[in-house]
């Protein structure tokens, strides 16, 4: 307990300060934001444009592949937002040296790579996504009871959890071939995948997203809970599981990595 | 304080072709080269001694230094600093210990420097208390105040160092590593570091290891050195012991005026000693004639009576052996 009070007067700590530094280049911070609100926009006509053609796609209507399409931003710009650090450590920090400064504080390794960044890009997703979820709850599409609401926000943060672990386990190769951040560019493009029903894609695909780098887990099988009727423990337990799964193995990937560390010459 | 076991550290990569054609290859190849970069080293270091860890780049100073402080894993052995060993309980050994790398820092680059302090300040749990007594050291032998406010990245290389230098003693640390505290700094800024970590070491005990190429960092901080080349340990002892084993060998020089009669002394009987004790050179363009000479064993007085026995002296030069000489004799093997 004091240990969490701890890294939680930390994490404040040295989040305001790598916000003083981003407020200081104010344009950036906005051009980013917009940015990214740009891609969301396209991705959302893009939407629209195919499904004008296709009324329906394997059984699903319009409205509910936008929630779906919605709902998948949301772990996804948790994620975005709080852990994109890990990203520096897959294409620089390992290769530079620059890891040394985390292995010198008396403080957990992957708190100190999550601490270090902020992403506000991903602020764009997050909105995106919040108004997708409440124009479907608008049109009805949604079942929406205590419940439901409850396994929202435990769907989502395990979404979260699925995509961090994703991300730790790729960047964590860095540590055998100094830079990995092809392979965790590769691996994370996959989570486009998780936007559409995985019922679309081969078969090939479909086992690939759903269990060798489970997207399929963070936006399409919980989506599918609050869309139709389908047992919590099948979809939102299911999630929990995997995810818990995940983070264990990356994680011990990474604990793993880090006693393989080598630094860099002078 | 700082027990060292038998460490080794051996980096695997995989072997590289030359030319495009070799890079196509070593993709394919399974071929690893391994590389000991610290090679079977053990020491020993008391609290409070300050000790000078040097050898030429590559010799894995670095390496060592980086198994102490946890950032590395090393292949075999073992060290402990403080009882902790760093591999096992790295966080628990990064309370104890402060670093600075000359060439790189831990500031907060684009903050006002009081900032990173105020983090450091809470990274470590140091109390209200002991920070502003910590506070009140550092700013007197490190003169913080004049820039304290100022953003990391507008500081001059010797302000930074000086910052840096404060930031790792933040938390009072047992250990201090300085990985090249002094690279490219002019001497007023040098003679300050020098001068900081004497007081630290003097006031708090405060365990200094040290590697530098800068030879006055040695001959004014430390006691005691380690001398390492291609991952070994080649000498462990005290700075002066160095200089009386190795540095024994005395040069005169003399400008005369009858270059042509020198070849007359009889060496070996006018100096009482055997050929091995002594080289003579001449240089017959300037009249100059060099005699290097052990010089516990061989009076520098016999030399120059003997010449200005033949010949006139203009001008005469009695040199003792630089430290750096000798250093330099010990990373090229001649010794």
């Amino acid at each position: 307990m004091q240990k969490l009070k701890r890294y939680g007067r930390l994490y404040r700590v040295l989040v305001s300060q790598f916000l003083k530094t981003i407020l200081q280049s104010r344009v950036d911070f906005f051009i980013g934001l917009l940015g990214f609100f740009f891609t969301q926009i396209m991705g959302i006509a893009f939407l629209y444009l195919v499904f004008e053609q296709i009324p329906d796609l394997q059984g699903w209507t319009l409205d509910q592949l936008i929630f779906i399409y919605g709902f998948a931003q949301i772990p996804r710009g948790i994620d975005h937002l709080f852990t994109d650090n890990i990203w520096m450590v897959s294409w620089w920090m390992v290769i530079d040296g620059d890891f040394d400064r985390y292995m010198l504080r008396p403080m957990n390794v992957f708190f100190q790579v999550i601490c270090e960044k902020l992403q506000p890009d991903a602020l764009g997703e997050l909105l995106v996504g919040m108004i997708l979820i409440f124009l479907s709850i608008s049109k009805g599409v949604l079942i929406v009871d205590a419940a439901h609401i409850l396994c929202f926000f435990i769907s989502v943060s395990a979404g979260a959890v699925i995509y961090t672990s994703i991300k730790l386990f790729f960047a964590t190769i860095a540590f055998w071939v100094k830079q990995s951040g092809p392979f965790l560019q590769v691996a994370y493009n996959l989570a486009d995948f998780a936007k559409y029903p995985t019922e679309i894609y081969s078969k090939g695909v479909r086992f690939l997203i759903t269990w060798v780098i489970p997207f399929a887990f963070v936006a399409y099988l919980p989506a599918s809970y609050f869309l139709i009727e389908k047992s919590a423990l099948a979809t939102i337990g299911l999630e929990c599981l995997i995810a818990l799964i995940f983070w264990i193995v990356a994680y011990s990937f990474f604990r793993y990595g880090i006693s393989r560390y080598e630094s860099a010459g002078n | 304080m700082i027990q060292v076991t038998h460490i080794s550290k051996e980096f695997v990569s995989p072997k590289k072709y030359p030319g495009l054609k070799g890079a196509v290859k070593g993709l394919f190849s399974n071929e690893k080269v391994r590389k000991t970069a610290v090679d079977d080293i053990s020491f020993h270091i008391s609290e409070g001694e300050i000790v000078g860890y040097i050898g030429s780049n590559g010799a894995g100073k670095s390496t060592t230094i980086k198994m102490m402080t946890g950032i590395l894993t090393p292949t075999t052995g073992q060290c402990l600093i403080n009882g902790i060993d760093p591999s096992k309980n790295r966080m628990e050994n990064a309370q104890n210990i402060g670093v600075v790398f000359g060439q790189r820092t831990q500031l907060w680059w684009d903050l006002p420097l009081s900032e990173s302090f105020t983090i450091l300040k809470e990274i470590y749990n140091v109390s209200e208390e002991d920070y502003k007594s910590r506070m009140d050291f550092l700013n007197e032998v490190l003169d913080l105040p004049e820039f304290f406010d100022r953003p990391v990245r507008t500081l001059s290389l010797g302000q930074r160092m000086r910052a840096d230098l404060g930031a790792a003693l933040i938390h009072n640390p047992k250990v201090l590593y300085l990985d090249e505290p002094t690279i490219g700094l002019d001497i007023v800024v040098k003679d300050k570091i020098r001068d900081a970590i004497r007081q630290i070491n003097a006031q708090y005990r405060t365990t200094v290891i040290l590697t530098t190429h800068d030879i006055g960092d040695i001959e004014e901080l430390c006691s005691r050195i380690i001398i390492i080349d291609e991952g070994k340990k080649i000498y462990d002892g005290g700075l002066e012991e160095l200089k009386n084993t190795y540095g024994a060998v005395r040069k005169v020089t003399m400008e005369v005026r009858r270059m042509e009669r020198i070849s007359e002394i009889d060496w070996e009987n006018r100096l009482h000693a055997n050929s091995s004790l002594f080289t003579v050179q001449t240089d017959s363009e300037k009249n100059l004639l060099t005699v290097s000479f052990d010089k516990n064993r061989i009076q520098v007085s016999d030399i120059i009576s003997s010449v200005m026995e033949v010949s006139d002296v203009k001008d005469i030069q009695i040199q003792e052996t630089e430290l750096s000489e000798i250093v330099k004799a010990i990373y090229r093997h001649r010794i």
